[in-house]
């Protein structure tokens, strides 16, 4: 079969999926719960076959209608596109399993259809980024996925979702305002939409335009920034991810970020281009102060947090941190590093999430000083945190030990020995947040007084893909190579 | 004189410049959440003025074929940013109504759309 056209057809079935799911479903049943990973397993295996032929046969470009590449939507399906919206596939579809018992505690029975369907429509904003070559299409995605991202947290009928939807809201949409500006620009500056094209004149429109095309960055990078949650921009990224529903912030914490990192790369390196970047504004060196300064202040936030997921959220700050010292380094080790990032932190996050949203869904406790002894209660459920937190602290054999090993190596090779220091710094200050959960969970004596383990009492399709995602987070740390082989060949496309 | 011919060359420009300060001055400081709002399509209306205005050839004919009988000018208005502006309007469209549909759930739980009451009603 010809698999040319299976990205057009992966957003199709993810489409045709949101559509169907309220339409079939009046109420939440089993025939429901078929349809919907019916749909997920369709088009997770297309972009698995997908990824396959991009790996034996080269990567291609995919005009949408078959129109000219310059006034019609081009898809750049490479090794690491296609290899991010398997992943992406891969992650919502364990989400979902889980979510299928878990949502029913947290939104009322009518709305979970319409919860379902806002999931496809955000699968499709970020398959469609993913995917995508055209800038103008980009802000389009953008929107989906800012939309669908905030209403899957405003699902939740409670005050403190409301008003992390709105400010979410908001600056989501700043955010895109100012990016579409910033793609008035470059189209003015250079009279094509298309990244490819762009890149091309982008020299030529820098010797005659330069304003243009520093507004363009400026504006570009205000709006990414405040959706990739850089540093100062991370405001709404706590309220956001620690009020939505448990697979709402999986979700948005471990993937919806990372589609925003990518689009950042795809525009400063493969659009405007190291020439301008590096040797003429030196701006990587200011991503990367930024991205230091997260890695050390959100550890910090994370410590004086009391509710579990909202130090999770503050943690993501942190870990947005190493992906953009990464990009700042701007060297072919550190774009591996923080592509190797993206996918091992939407690992661990997901993991992080779901569990602490196992131990809410069966006891309701939120606050941290309340999950000693937690351990013997769940024990699976904490040995897949434990996992997971160990990876984030960075412990051999977990795939967040792979990333920070590999991120200084990237800042030795670059010469600037500063930012190992930082990276050791914020990994002791993970382990400061981190390690008093897993010791209160494990060795600290139950509330009520028992020692005995027991079962964790949580049903299975909540555990499955809790224990899978842990699994993955062990296979990649112990095999980084089955990652890093995919990523030496997308590291060229953007240098 | 050249400084005002300057200016009245790029009258959009200025404008939609304008237009976008005005809704950014709103959005980040006002109180009341209809009026960021009001700000944030401000703020788009400001980057549509001025994507069409990129397009916008002078003395240029509608980019309709044979919409004129007889055509002055060889000209024509580029097409392409008129008709991705038609989309960033459903876009902000649909951006305002998700909005406004919020902002009446948080007057049924609150009890009212200044920011600043909520927030001292949160105790942050």
């Amino acid at each position: 079969m010809d698999y040319m056209q299976f990205p057009l057809i992966i957003l199709f079935v993810l489409l045709l999926g949101a559509v169907l799911t309220p339409l079939l479903m009046k109420r939440f049943n089993q025939r429901g719960t078929n349809f919907i990973l019916g749909v997920l397993i369709v088009s997770l295996s297309i972009s698995g076959y997908l990824l396959f032929q991009v790996m034996t046969q080269g990567s291609y470009m995919y005009n949408v209608g078959n129109w000219s590449p310059t006034i019609g939507i081009q898809f750049s399906i490479d090794a690491f596109s296609t290899m991010m919206v398997f992943f992406i596939l891969l992650m919502s579809t364990l989400v979902v399993v889980y979510s299928l018992r878990d949502i029913e505690h947290e939104i009322l029975p009518k709305q979970i259809p319409v919860y379902y369907s806002l999931i496809f429509l955000l699968l499709v904003g970020m398959v469609g980024i993913t995917f995508t070559n055209d800038l103008f299409n980009t802000y389009v995605f953008m929107e989906i996925l800012a939309m669908t991202s905030c209403a899957i947290i405003s699902i939740k009928r409670k005050k403190e979702n409301f008003m992390a939807a709105f400010k979410y809201l908001m600056l989501n949409t700043l955010a895109s305002i100012s990016f579409l500006f910033g793609v008035a620009l470059l189209y003015m500056g250079t009279g094509y939409l298309n990244i490819t094209e762009m890149a091309n004149q982008i020299p030529v429109a820098w010797e005659l335009y330069p304003t243009n095309i520093l507004l363009a960055l400026g504006f570009m990078a205000a709006g990414l920034g405040i959706k990739a949650a850089v540093f100062p921009m991370h405001t709404w990224l706590p309220d956001a991810h620690s009020s939505a529903p448990t697979p709402s912030s999986a979700l948005l914490s471990g993937l919806v970020v990372k589609v925003y990192i990518f689009v950042t790369m795809k525009i400063l390196f493969r659009l405007i281009g190291t020439e301008i970047i590096i040797v003429n504004l030196g701006l990587h060196n200011y991503i990367a102060y930024f991205a230091a300064v997260g890695m050390v202040m959100g550890s910090i936030f994370a410590i004086g947090q009391k509710d579990i997921k909202r130090m999770l959220a503050y943690s993501s700050v942190a870990q947005l941190g190493y992906i953009f010292l990464g990009i700042g380094l701007a060297t072919s080790a550190g774009i591996g590093v923080s592509l190797f990032h993206v996918v091992s932190h939407g690992l661990m996050k997901s993991a992080l999430f779901l569990s602490a949203g196992a131990v809410i869904y069966k006891t309701d406790k939120r606050k941290i000083s309340d999950l000693s002894g937690i351990g013997y209660e769940m024990p699976i459920t904490m040995v897949v945190f434990s996992i997971a937190a160990l990876g984030m602290i960075g412990i051999p054999g977990m795939s967040g030990f792979m990333s920070k090993w590999y991120l200084a190596l990237a800042v030795l090779e670059a010469n600037q020995p500063f930012y190992l220091v930082v990276i050791l710094l914020s990994s002791f200050l993970n382990a400061v947040y981190y390690l008093p959960i897993i010791v209160s969970a494990f060795l600290k004596p139950r509330e009520d007084g028992s020692e005995e383990m027991t079962r964790d009492g949580i049903p299975r399709t909540m555990t499955m893909p809790m224990i899978i995602i842990a699994g993955f987070i062990i296979l990649v740390g112990i095999f980084p190579q089955i990652l890093m082989n995919i990523i030496e060949r997308a590291v060229p496309t953007f240098l | 004189m050249e400084f005002l011919e300057i200016i009245m060359d790029r009258i959009n420009y200025f404008g939609a410049a304008t237009l976008f300060v005005i809704g950014l001055y709103t959005v980040l400081t006002h109180p009341n959440l209809l009026k960021k709002v009001i700000g944030l399509n401000i703020m788009e209306t400001a980057v549509f003025l001025f994507m069409v205005s990129i397009g916008y050839v002078s003395g240029g004919n509608a980019p309709i074929l044979s919409s004129v009988k007889e055509p002055i000018t060889e000209a024509y208005v580029n097409p392409l940013p008129t008709a991705m502006i038609l989309t960033g309007i459903v876009v902000a469209v649909s951006i305002t109504a998700y909005a406004l549909s919020l902002i009446i759930k948080i007057y049924e739980v609150y009890g009212t759309v200044e920011l600043d009451e909520i927030l001292e009603m949160r105790g942050d």
